[in-house]
């Protein structure tokens, strides 16, 4: 656990403090119970790297994915739980030890498909536990590990393939080999600092014999390689000590990524897939003599498509004729390789490829879309629907109630979903608005109308919300214009103070009045236009590559000041930041004012245009594509004629995104490569986020207006709420020196929407809702563990309505009401009256909050409100809680009156018993025969129930009417009316069995010396 | 009080002397723990115990009466509209539970039995002499929980039976660094659509009934996710139980009877 201190500084307001020592709270005093939610959506999930299974238990299966974490399944893959959330979440291998598969676990991490848009790792962790607690076992500099290989009968010997950095020159690259379980590690092969280790596995017959792939490659912000001279595929026999080149029948020439397998269940079989030069020599390669000679055997598209995305290949375990390669779609051959189909429809790009231990026709395989099971030998597959791994590069928000968020995911197109919905966020919630790759997707500001992309500006949708009809409308090339140059993550902005104005950055920047439908440019090329940077038709090394992911010399971010609509910044991918103060009519390069440790030409990721001043405007720069991992955002007051650092060495990874509070400005909130940082004051101090929220990648950060909610739109596990950030803008010296201080509570509104809802199974991911209840929302200075802390909600007079429990955090602690108090108590009978389990809710109005903290007490008030846009008028409400109040008292009274049957009965008995059955015959017979009228006295609580008597009645009219906010309907009224009645003729029934048959039963046990009928009061009944 | 108070300033003691000895040992925070709640020989001597409590649903209050014996005999009984429900009933031999439909006891599976007799020696407390009952305990390190300094403490208990395969009874104690009282416990769900995902208890509002100290407030749920708190009003230590409460009925009332 990470323990930055930070200190709050008072704001200079409390000058009193001044002179005192600060009070210093790390993020998880800090926090307290401020949580993140998740909400998914999971219904396309995301980029799986690597699938581990069980030796021996083929219930258990791990999925490593892109930048999601590691996922564990215990029931066969039907579900799976992630176990590695305190941790970077960008994965490249997953491996159990085979000794003790149920407690050692491995992970590597660093993502191992090197796209243009993958995370980084840090390292090698382990679990002794089976995934509860995990350790940093090394590697802090490799980036991504591709492999790792245990010796099966002695584990403390092991190996790890370390493919290493992708951006930059690395020495920490290579085979390492281990003989103490991992504490200390040497290099046994290594080739230089720019060729990485693809792959290293072992025979499995044979714990000396290794096979390694190594693989030359390296990726700018504007090109990328695969292959060179030193790529090759090595086999030791001595334990990694020495190792030969194994190339015979391989072609001459640069080689690229090669992929490698052996038969489980035939050493001398292995399947190589090579990326070679000619063109003709490419695919798969066989050999019959484990390695000492190879046959090429098959160039299907399948089997030589983006080597550097899809180098697997995967041996049947009982049958070495069954070969699965990874691919754009996946393929299968059962003849050894010689030929090979499709696998089943499933989300393309598949990466890797599980075959179930027992059962060669069950297999997993990982895709850029999630996880798939098969049952049928890959025929036909279907997703696993509970992987929320969703890779989002953007989101933004609108204002409907509960809002909505929209985003662009990673190969997985364009999404738009509520934050909250009946019953929690489900897959069928999500409405999808754009093909291929998605980025942003922008709401128009006042009309049903979005704007959503992909790749490159390839297509830009204005979507219609209400008819869900689309229209392209991306600027294209006009006269006298150069070929323009878009980002594969193209900006879009739209406009507050011009609701249908809409801008586009290429390198230069466009701007519509018109949705979209005619274009100007207004500004000069905004971008360096180096031309060194824009050869992407020769990108991809042996292999061509050009997807159009390496476009550089582009604009990435466009912001509009919402106080002035002429003032727009824009950012640059190669390191730009440029404003104009007259509405792009000239434009001012800033980058020059950036403080001197800025490296030349980092990325301007985002700009965020201040709501605090004009010229106010922070900026977050990124350099990873360089090697660069450090965070570098800036705040200007000035138009950017200066920029000031915000970050400090608290902050761990590069940063990509910054949200400033809308009412505080010292508070701002930071999306990092490792989860979300956030400082009270100004970025003096930053403190990481860690409640439910993983260190995963937030590639966007948003603060919804009304509600205060943090949204981040995360690379690896969708989109992740924090809700209502208020509390934190109230975070000064003075609350921290209190004992307890509650922060001003927002009224909260009686939600009248219907409770249906919930269609998922229990193996669906749903995302949790924010909740609509009143939040009370205060500070403690010390955890409470000794004594009794509790809270009740009160009416003005200080009567108890209801018992919440408090939070007893360090920090702040958010406790909610729900506007519900206890259901009536019910009379005693043979079965439930279910209407009882209904809760009355309090009405509209202000009740007071009391905290017992020991001997002190503490004390606030919360509102409820009407929902305003509910259309129930006033004399309605008060006709529901008059017939509640009058249903709700009457089946209490009834309770009271069932209990006093009771106890005369109990009582008649014994008069019998002592010889009074002529005064006690009556009182029985005519008690029960009430009785029976007024309660249920058989049956169960399903189908063999009985007929409802006087309390089940009372509890089902009260229930219909309790539930809901209209007046009672006239049948209700009616229904109500024979109620009173029948409770006014039970009344004067017992009154009449009280006052004429009790009393001569009474007299009787006087002559005996019986103790008399005690009645508990009524208030003493309902409260026991 | 005045115990509470005596009590409490032991505590603090015991924080000094421990705070500066950087090397603290899992037994000296167990033994901590229980020195803090009244001593080992009080715990030992305990016989029983009964809580009554509430769980709030969404405004609804749902009373709880638990009872524990030292022998290991248990059940929940809950109240509803004059009906008694009983869960979790143990008897030694058998577990059973009252069906929600027919209001009929019913067995548990064979399966759960047999682990809830591996729960027979955990009363009152899994670390009260737990190396006679086999038990390990790891001090892993020091973690915060809801803001306090705690240790963090593996305790690894007998081997239970999930679906017919045997599966490790691990949890993580998470012990106030001041007090040396458990605030939180960690254990991996094992079963159902949640397995591997990490259940966390809390326990707060400890409070002293006859020479012992017992968390008056509890949370159970989702680590980082949603609990369900559970509020205890009394507890009554060695209550005088009739074996009959824990006895599987032997006939019932058919449901049209009565």
């Amino acid at each position: 656990m990470k323990r930055i201190l930070i200190a709050l500084v008072a704001l200079g307001i409390f000058t009193s403090l001044e002179a005192q020592e600060e009070i210093v709270l790390s993020g998880d005093e800090l926090f307290g119970d401020l949580r993140a939610r998740h909400i998914g959506p999971a219904l396309m999930s995301g980029r799986v790297i690597d699938l581990e299974g069980h030796p021996t238990n083929d219930r258990i299966v791990y999925v490593g994915s892109a930048g999601g974490g590691v996922w564990k399944s215990t029931n066969g893959g039907a579900s799976f739980q992630p176990i590695f959330d305190d941790y970077v979440q960008s994965i490249g291998k997953v491996k159990l030890d085979p000794k003790d598969p149920d407690n050692v676990i491995w992970v590597g991490t660093g993502e191992i498909w090197t796209r243009n848009s993958v995370s980084v790792g840090d390292g090698l962790y382990k679990s002794i536990d089976g995934g509860v607690n995990w350790k940093k076992m090394g590697f802090d500099k490799s980036e991504r590990i591709s492999s790792i290989e245990i010796h099966p009968e002695n584990t403390n010997i092991m190996y790890v393939g370390v493919l290493g950095a992708l951006w930059s020159d690395s020495e920490e690259r290579g085979v390492y080999k281990s003989e103490d379980g991992g504490q200390t590690w040497n290099k046994v092969l290594y080739i230089d600092q720019t060729t990485g280790c693809g792959d290293v596995i072992m025979d499995p017959n044979d714990p000396n014999t290794l096979y390694a792939s190594m693989w030359e490659f390296r990726r700018t912000g504007w090109s990328f390689n695969s292959g060179g001279t030193k790529s090759a595929l090595y086999k030791s026999t001595d334990g990694g000590k020495t190792w030969n080149k194994i190339h015979n029948g391989f072609p001459t020439g640069k080689l690229g990524r090669i992929a490698v397998a052996v038969a489980p269940s035939d050493s001398n079989i292995l399947y190589a897939v090579l990326e070679t030069q000619d063109e003709n020599k490419r695919g798969l390669y066989k050999s019959s003599d484990a390695g000492k000679s190879w046959t090429h055997l098959n160039s299907d598209f399948g089997l030589v498509v983006r080597p550097f995305y899809f180098s697997r290949i995967v041996i049947d375990p009982k049958n070495p004729d069954v070969v699965v390669k990874a691919g754009l779609f996946g393929s299968i051959s059962r003849d050894g390789g010689k030929t090979f189909k499709g696998l089943g429809n499933m989300h393309a790009d598949i990466h890797d490829i599980l075959f179930d231990i027992k059962n060669s026709d069950r297999m997993y395989v990982g895709t850029d879309g999630g996880v798939y099971r098969t049952w049928d030998g890959g025929t036909t597959m279907e997703i696993v629907a509970n992987l929320p791994i969703s890779q989002f590069y953007q989101i933004s928000v609108d204002n409907n109630e509960p809002y909505n968020v929209y985003g662009g995911l990673q190969d997985n197109g364009s999404w738009y979903g509520p934050s909250s919905s009946p019953g929690g966020v489900e897959a069928r919630d999500w409405n999808v608005v754009g093909y291929g790759d998605g980025f942003r997707v922008l709401k128009h500001p006042s009309k049903p109308i979005l704007y959503s992309e992909m790749q490159g500006a390839e297509n830009v949708w204005r979507y219609d919300m209400e008819t869900m009809s689309t229209k392209t409308v991306q600027p294209l090339q006009t006269k006298g214009e150069e070929k323009l140059r878009f980002n594969w993550n193209a900006p879009m902005a739209v406009s507050e103070a011009q609701p249908d104005r809409f801008y586009m950055g290429s390198q230069y920047l466009h701007r519509s009045e018109d949705m979209g439908g005619t274009w100007e440019v207004i500004s000069p090329d905004l971008t360096t236009n180096n031309k060194a940077k824009q050869n992407q038709e020769d990108s991809g090394g042996i292999s061509k590559d050009n997807s159009g992911a390496e476009n550089h010399c582009t604009v990435f971010t466009i912001a509009e000041s919402p106080l002035n609509e002429n003032v727009i910044w824009v950012g640059t991918d190669d390191g730009n930041i440029q404003v104009t103060k007259d509405g792009g009519k000239s434009w001012t390069n800033t980058t020059a004012n950036l403080p001197a440790n800025v490296p030349d030409n980092t990325w301007v990721y985002h700009i965020e245009a201040s709501v605090h001043g004009e010229g106010t405007a922070y900026a977050v720069l990124e350099g990873h594509t360089t090697g660069d991992m450090n965070p570098y955002a800036f705040k200007t007051t000035d138009y950017g004629q200066t920029w000031k650092s915000i970050t400090t060495d608290q902050i761990y990874g590069f940063a990509r995104n910054i949200q400033e509070d809308y009412v505080n400005e010292d508070l701002l909130f930071l999306g990092t490569e490792f989860g979300l940082y956030i400082t009270v004051d100004g970025g003096k101090n930053w403190n990481q986020f860690t409640n439910n929220m993983p260190p995963v990648a937030v590639h966007f950060v948003d603060l919804q207006k009304k509600t205060n909610d943090i949204v981040m739109g995360t690379h690896g596990r969708g989109v992740i709420i924090i809700d209502d950030i208020s509390p934190l803008r109230g975070i000064t010296q003075e609350v921290l020196a209190k004992d307890v201080h509650f922060f001003e509570s927002e009224p909260a509104i009686i939600e009248e929407t219907s409770p249906f809802g919930g269609t998922a199974t229990e193996m669906e991911f749903v995302g949790s809702n924010g909740s609509n209840d009143v939040k009370i929302t205060y500070y403690l200075k010390k955890k409470h563990i000794f004594g009794k802390m509790n809270m009740e909600v009160q009416d003005e007079s200080g009567r108890t309505l209801t018992e919440i429990t408090p939070g007893k955090s360090k920090g702040i602690n958010v406790v909610t009401w729900n506007g519900l108090i206890r259901p009536p108590k019910l009379a005693k009978g043979k079965s439930f009256a279910f209407g009882g389990f209904t809760s009355p809710r309090m009405p509209a109005g202000t009740y007071k909050v009391v905290m017992q903290k020991g001997k002190d007490t503490y004390e606030t008030s919360v509102t409820l409100v009407n929902d305003p846009k509910s259309n129930i008028t006033q004399e309605e409400r008060k006709a529901n809680q008059e017939a509640v109040i009058k249903l709700y008292n009457m089946s209490e009274q009834l309770a009271y009156m069932v209990y006093q049957i009771d106890e005369i009965l109990a009582k008649a008995e014994e008069v019998k018993a002592n010889g009074g059955s002529k005064s006690a015959d009556a009182v029985i017979k005519e008690l029960n025969d009430l009785k029976e009228t007024l309660v249920v006295t058989t049956g169960d609580n399903y189908v063999a129930s009985a007929e409802p008597q006087l309390r089940g009645k009372l509890a089902n009219l009260y229930s219909k009417i309790a539930s809901g906010f209209q007046a009672p309907s006239a049948s209700e009224l009616d229904n109500l009316k024979l109620l009173e009645e029948r409770y006014e003729k039970a009344r004067n029934d017992f009154s009449y069995i009280q006052s004429k048959r009790v009393p001569k039963m009474e007299k009787f046990m006087e002559g005996k010396g019986m103790t008399q009928i005690e009645f508990k009061s009524f208030e003493e009944f309902i409260d026991e | 009080m005045r115990k509470f108070q005596l009590l409490f300033a032991a505590f603090a003691v015991i924080t000094l002397s421990y705070a500066s000895a950087q090397d603290v040992t899992v037994d000296e925070i167990i033994d901590g723990y229980f020195e803090s709640t009244g001593g080992k020989d009080a715990w030992r001597n305990l016989k029983g115990m009964k809580i009554s409590a509430k769980v709030n649903q969404g405004g609804m209050e749902i009373p709880l009466e638990i009872v524990q014996l030292a022998d290991g005999k248990q059940y929940t009984k809950i109240t509803f509209q004059g009906m008694e429900i009983k869960q979790g009933v143990f008897d030694g031999e058998t577990m059973w539970s009252t069906n929600f439909q027919s209001m009929k006891a019913e067995k548990a599976d064979t399966e759960t039995t047999e682990n809830s007799k591996l729960d027979m020696n955990d009363f009152p407390d899994s670390f009260l002499d737990y190396k006679d009952k086999g038990y390990t305990a790891e001090l892993l390190g020091t973690e915060t929980i809801d803001g306090a300094e705690t240790y963090k403490v593996k305790l690894t208990k007998e081997p239970r039976m999930l679906d017919g395969k045997e599966v490790e009874d691990v949890s993580f104690y998470y012990f106030d660094a001041e007090s040396f009282v458990p605030l939180a416990v960690d254990q991996e769900i094992k079963a159902g659509p949640q397995a591997g995902a990490i259940g966390r208890s809390t326990m707060s509002d400890y409070q002293e009934v006859e020479g012992l100290y017992f968390p008056f407030s509890m949370t159970q749920g989702i680590k980082d996710g949603p609990s369900q708190p559970l509020m205890i009003e009394s507890i009554e230590v060695n209550p005088e139980i009739d074996a009959a409460a824990f006895a599987f009925p032997a006939e019932q009332a058919s449901p049209t009877g009565n």
